[in-house]
């Protein structure tokens, strides 16, 4: 049942999940324009949301959050949340119901990375955690809402393969029940 | 087959069942984010190697100019620092001296951990950084990180051979500090540098005293200062001869009123050295050891001891809380214990940690400078901006404080 699992989307969704987790770790907090972290792994989720439909979204910012906070020590479940959000909202691309373009991936990669990016604090705050949120968000949410951006041509293809989505699918995509 | 809404659904409220779980502390997910590191360690290093060389060219391109001024900036510092070496080398063993005498707590009596920085939090919220030394070495959650400069944070998390740092700059960040001010009510800007022995002394007011001494023994014929009373060449340190100059012209002196108040300013290590040498000779050897030591470095040209106009009383001036404002805010100081009667708050004024029973940081590590003073009505007295004295966007190395509170010791 676990090779089963792990052989599906999960599996790949978590090698995935590591190897962003290890780039985000290493090169993305040392390239920060305007002095703002690029969040790969929100992209990602944002993307495979756009791909893929709510549900995968949903799954993928799961599986990446819960990876992103067991690596960096942030309450275990809260970037799960904020990345799942991200997904969702990736996804609410397919309520237009027309034949997705590479610049309409970009803005809903965009607008769901600048969603969770937002989310985080929110969350944050709700837990009790004071101070997080501040007229600085504006700015990392804009750097990191354009950088999901320019990075989804290269993410929405790695969705794509991480959740088994066939070009041929991409075409006809379905509406979020 | 589970409906799509459901499956969302369940993801979330799984998220949420872990999220409480973490929060309430279960060892479980504690051990899993350990392990979790663990894996990762690799993996990272390897990532870190494979970016290095992007890292270096965007590092190139866009910090090139600062790179530049900084280091312009740097060797004006280099010089101007270069002549303060000798008096702070003198007042870093002159404070040790007092401290090992009054057995007082100092850092340095402190056992620590030097770290490296091995990452940075990737979140654009956490100011926390990663180190390489963790429970292996002794490290656990709670104890202050500094360096050289000052206060760096706490340690928030440790793992086996990791842990994670919480910088003063984070929002969750809080210390008991003080603000205290060297008042010498001289102009900061423009020090004035003069040759004094260790306790303060200026070379001429020794020469005066020297001089009075012996003009007053051979009024009286009492005391011969120019006659040697032991016979024999004692070698002293220049800082006991010093020292025993003040006390042996507190003995010998005692009806002259301006060798008394000069005696006055002698320091409390001064005095307890005086009494270590008290009895190679009394007034007339240390008087004329003074006279040798006074000639001595008039002829070397050097100058010893700090200069003048520097710190020589620390006034305390206000306790409070220290807290951190976040990515790029400076940390503010909200005051617990407002006592103006012991001076007025004045931007540049020395904030250091409180120390305390129950404090996780030991106390007098610098933590930094006053930056502004925002003034609040009422009673809750002023707030403070504070310029943290660690470079943090930069930190390489740091020291681990393995220091606790006296009581958790007690217990």
């Amino acid at each position: 049942m676990i090779l089963g699992v792990l052989r599906g989307p999960i599996g790949r969704l978590i090698a995935v999940g590591i190897i962003l987790l290890a780039i985000q770790n290493s090169l993305l907090i040392d390239v920060k324009p305007a002095g703002v972290v690029i969040q790969v792994m929100l992209a990602f989720s944002a993307a495979a949301g756009v791909v893929g439909g709510a549900d995968s979204g949903v799954l993928a910012g799961f599986v990446l959050g819960i990876l992103y906070d067991l690596g960096t020590g942030t309450p275990l479940g809260l970037s799960a949340l904020s990345m799942a959000l991200a997904g969702l909202v990736g996804a609410s691309m397919t309520l237009l119901n027309i034949e997705p373009q590479w610049w309409l991936n970009a803005i809903f990669v965009a607008l769901g990375s600048a969603a969770g990016e937002l989310a985080n604090p929110l969350l944050r705050t709700l837990i009790g955690e004071s101070g997080l949120i501040g007229s600085y968000l504006i700015t990392v949410v804009a750097v990191v809402a354009l950088s999901a951006a320019v990075l989804s041509p290269l993410l929405t293809r790695l969705a794509r393969w991480a959740l088994r989505i066939s070009s041929a699918e991409l075409r006809l995509p379905e509406p979020v029940e | 087959m589970i409906g799509r809404r459901r499956v969302v659904a369940l993801l979330v409220l799984t998220a949420l069942l872990l999220l409480t779980l973490d929060l309430r502390g279960v060892a479980g997910l504690n051990v899993a984010r350990s392990g979790f590191v663990q894996v990762m360690a690799p993996i990272e290093t390897a990532a870190r190697v494979v970016t290095r060389p992007v890292v270096n060219a965007w590092r190139a391109v866009t910090t090139f100019d600062e790179l530049r001024e900084e280091n312009l900036d740097l060797r004006e510092q280099v010089d101007a620092q270069r002549g303060n070496e000798i008096a702070a080398r003198n007042a870093i063993i002159e404070n040790q001296q007092l401290r090992a005498l009054n057995a007082l707590e100092s850092l340095t009596d402190i056992p620590s951990v030097t770290a490296a920085i091995i990452g940075e939090s990737p979140s654009n919220i956490d100011q926390v950084v990663e180190i390489d030394r963790g429970r292996r070495d002794g490290v656990q959650v709670g104890m202050a990180v500094a360096n050289e400069a000052g206060l760096i944070g706490k340690v928030t998390a440790v793992f086996e051979n990791s842990s994670l740092v919480m910088l003063v700059t984070d929002a969750r960040y809080a210390v008991e500090v003080k603000v205290v001010s060297a008042d010498t009510g001289s102009d900061a800007d423009e020090p004035v540098t003069e040759a004094t022995v260790p306790s303060g002394l200026t070379m001429s007011e020794l020469e005066e005293i020297a001089a009075a001494q012996e003009t007053s023994a051979g009024s009286d014929g009492s005391d011969d200062l120019s006659a040697d009373p032991g016979g024999d060449d004692v070698e002293l340190d220049p800082f006991e001869a010093d020292a025993a100059v003040r006390r042996a012209l507190a003995e010998a002196g005692a009806a002259a009123p301006e060798v008394a108040e000069l005696v006055t300013l002698a320091t409390a290590n001064e005095v307890a050295l005086a009494d270590l040498v008290g009895s190679l000779g009394g007034a007339q050897l240390a008087v004329r050891v003074a006279r040798e030591i006074i000639e001595a470095r008039a002829e070397m040209g050097t100058s010893v001891g700090r200069p003048q106009g520097e710190a020589t009383d620390v006034v305390l001036r206000e306790t409070g809380a220290l807290r951190g404002q976040g990515s790029g805010r400076l940390p503010q100081v909200d005051f617990v214990v407002s006592t103006p009667s012991l001076a007025e708050l004045q931007v540049g004024d020395f904030v250091l940690t409180a120390g305390g029973r129950t404090s996780l940081a030991p106390p007098d590590i610098p933590v930094g400078t006053v930056a502004n003073i925002i003034a609040s009505p009422g009673s809750a007295g002023s707030q403070l901006e504070i310029f943290p004295a660690p470079d943090l966007s930069s930190l390489r190395f740091v020291r681990i404080l393995l220091y606790k509170p006296s009581v958790e010791i007690n217990q």
